[in-house]
This record gives structure tokens, sequence and C-alpha cells, in this order.
């Protein structure tokens, strides 16, 4: 946790974590500090919470509420986590519920969300089956103990844990590249074409000499774009312009961030156009 | 500083909220003539979030120490909805009577919860050190005034 002057714009923390300061010194007795005075802003982190039972279930959520640097967001089931998880951004998302379900649902949100920090709070002993499930989805286990000592340890920990997890995107655990090809033969145009068509949703990742990219559509639509430094629309229109290359598609992966807001059809006119003028450009 | 107590009441306040708000969603969708399709995910959803009002709500409201003022009308909402079809098919009256006494819970419940947001600012100004000893100075006064 890193505390801030409340005079400096506070920020949320990306999930990508790009926007984190880091040459910020960390104050000694930052928890002292923050105690007793309040005018200081803290950055937060913004954790999502599955719990099919709030209100009677709340010895978990009791404990991440005394966390004034945290802030967070209780959904009751795994359709309205997976929308929550689409709409904002979250640092990390905590399960709470029967082991075996708690695990099934974190399984599914992995699936597509793959570079999320996830962690299911497991009720009752742990399972060597259950325990290589979780190491095997990278989904962190947090036992639910008695003590109220031991559970705030444990909660306390994995929400550091999130403070200080740089969030750099991982590669799918189970990538199932559904299309693979090179650009030699289909453009980035023609290729996004026809998965939008399609109403595919999905990471396309293309690979070549200038660097690797990344391209999520979402029901046919573009949301989220990535090339080095850039983002949205420029990063799009970079990639339109590559002839060289291989690209791959991993179905159901879908960006928690999203930098285009427009149609994939005035993407594709707007982009064919520029490439167009830059074609007249290189024939002049 | 952050009050354990007031955090729970805040959280199950707006735990409340959500749930009346979605339940009014659906009713509204249930009541509006246009949409004539009502699909069977509409009723599940109608019946989870009915449920977890059913469940919820009694506890809920004594924790917020208002259930002599809310309990009834609530009961009567969620007594009179019975699913979006049902809704569909009461009469005008019943149709009044359920909005009125979703608008008298809810009023309420929101009022309570921006009450509740108020004392967390106030609170959230305040240092342990401020809180402790506006506590022991009031009771200093308290004793001197009784003494005299």
């Amino acid at each position: 946790m890193r505390l801030r002057p409340s005079t400096l714009p506070s920020h949320r923390r990306g999930s990508s974590g790009a926007d984190r300061p880091v040459s910020e010194p960390a104050f000694p007795a930052s928890f002292l500090l923050h105690v007793l005075t309040p005018d200081l802003g803290v950055v937060e982190t913004r954790v999502l919470i599955l719990n099919a039972d709030p209100v009677f279930e709340d010895r978990a959520l009791a404990i991440l509420d005394e966390n004034p640097a945290l802030e967070i967001q209780i959904v009751r089931n795994l359709s309205e986590t997976v929308s929550a998880l689409l709409g904002e951004n979250f640092d990390g998302l905590i399960i709470e519920g029967e082991g075996a379900l708690a695990l099934e649902q974190a399984t599914h949100v992995r699936q597509h969300f793959p570079s999320l920090t996830i962690a299911c709070l497991l009720y009752g002993r742990r399972q060597n089956e259950v325990e290589a499930i979780a190491r095997e989805q990278n989904i962190e286990l947090l036992p639910v103990s008695r003590s109220d000592r031991r559970l705030r340890a444990s909660l306390t920990g994995f929400v550091r844990a999130l403070d200080s997890n740089p969030g750099t995107a991982a590669e799918g655990i189970d990538p199932c590249h559904s299309l693979i090809g090179n650009l030699n033969q289909f453009s980035a145009a023609e290729i996004l074409q026809m998965s939008c068509l399609s109403q595919r949703s999905g990471r396309f990742t293309f690979k070549s000499g200038r660097g690797n990219s990344e391209i999520y559509l979402q029901q046919g639509a573009v949301r989220h774009a990535v090339f080095g430094s850039l983002e949205g629309e420029a990063a799009v229109a970079e990639i339109f312009r590559w002839r060289q290359g291989r690209f791959y598609f991993e179905e159901g992966i879908i960006s928690q961030e999203q930098t285009v807001n427009r149609p994939w059809a005035h993407l594709l006119i707007d982009n064919l156009q520029k490439l167009d003028e830059t074609l007249e450009l290189v024939s002049v | 500083m952050r009050d354990k107590k007031l955090e729970t009441k805040l959280r199950l306040v707006g735990l409340q909220l959500d749930n009346w708000k979605r339940l009014h969603d659906l009713i509204t969708y249930g009541l509006d003539k246009a949409k004539p399709i009502i699909s069977s995910e509409q009723e599940r959803q109608f019946t989870e979030i009915r449920g977890n009002l059913l469940q919820e709500t009694e506890y809920i409201l004594r924790e917020l120490n208002i259930v002599a003022e809310v309990s009834g009308k609530a009961m009567s909402v969620l007594q009179r909805g019975v699913s979006i079809r049902g809704v569909r098919d009461l009469p005008s009256d019943e149709i009044r009577r359920l909005e009125t006494d979703w608008n008298a819970a809810f009023t309420k419940l929101g009022l309570m919860q921006g009450q509740l947001k108020a004392r967390r600012r106030e609170l959230a100004e305040q240092s342990v050190f401020d809180y402790y000893w506006t506590q022991v100075r009031s009771r200093l006064f308290r004793r001197l005034a009784s003494a005299h």
C-alpha cells in the first residue's frame, strides 16, 4: 500500500498496472501515518468479490471492509462477475463459497480473464485434487480457519500481493488457437473482417519483426488493441499495415480494458482509406 | 477513522438497495405492454431476487433499526409480486399499491444509505486520537455537569 498526499491527483490502478507510480518511495510506518493523519489519500486497490450469500456469510467481507485502501464490489453469481469484469477494471477477484463450486467458478473466470489475479476462499481441509487444479489454473487458495486472526492474515496477504503485483498480462493458461496463419497470405484487415462478421470473441496475437501486438474482439467488435506503447485505434491502424508475420486467434479471451469504442465497419473504412493514402504517397 | 459497524451497515444497505432496484427493473419490464415476451431467464432472475429479498430484508431492516417502518411495505411488495407474469396480470389498483409500497421501502433505504455515508465521511475526517479525545471530553463534561 502506498500513501500519497491528498493534494496529488489520486488515480485508480488499472489491471495492467501501467499507471502505477514506480519511483515513489514508501513511507516508513505507513500504518501509523494513516491512522493519525486522515488527510493523506491512499491509492485504492479494487477487488471484486463473488459471494452468493453476502448478508449471512460475511466474515471475509467484514475483514476486507476494515481496509480503507480497498474498494470492494460484491456480486452474487458468475454472470454478474463476468459482466462486472468486462465493465470495470479490478485488481483481483475473490470467490467465496463451497469448495468445489467456488473452484469451478474460478476456473470459468480464468478461461476468460487470463491475467486476472483470482483467489478462492477454501473452507475445511485442503485436498490434493483441489490444490492441483488451483495450481494449474493459477488460482490462489486462501484457507478459511475458525480464527479471525488467521483469516485476516491470509486476506491481508492477498491484498498486499495485489498491490505489489505488476499485473503483466499473462498468456492464456489453456490457449485454444482456433485460427493460425501467415500475414503474407491474409492481411490483418481480411482476418479481422472475417472474425468480426462471424461475431467472434477472443484475442488475436500478431507476431512480426516489429514486435507483438494484440487485438481483442468481443462479439464481432474490436474492444481493445495494443502494440508496444500504442493502444486503441492507433494500434489497430499500425497492425493494418503489416504484410509480414504470423497470427493466431484464441477464442474466448476477453480484455478487461476497452480502448476502442467505434464499430468495426468504421475502423475498417478509415484504416483502408489511410492505407490507400499511404499507398498513393508511395506511388507518388 | 473507520467504524466497523457502520461499514457493515453500509454494505448491507447497499446490497438491499441493489436487489430492490433489480426487482423494480423486472417489474417495470413486466408492466411494459410494448414488451410482450417474458423469458424464462427473466422469471428465474425475478425469483432469485425475490428469494434474496425474502431471506435478507427482515434481518437487514433490524440491523438498520427501521424494521417497524419498512417491513410491512417490503413484505407487501414481495407478496404481491409473485412473478413477472403475475405482476402483469395484477389489477390496476394493485399495481399502484405495489409501486407505492416499493417506493416507500426504496426511499427509506436510500435515506438511510445517505445518512450512513455522511457519518462515514465525518469519521474519515477524524483521526483515532481526535475521536477518543472528543469522547473523553464529552464524558468529563457530563460528569462535571452531574456533580454540580
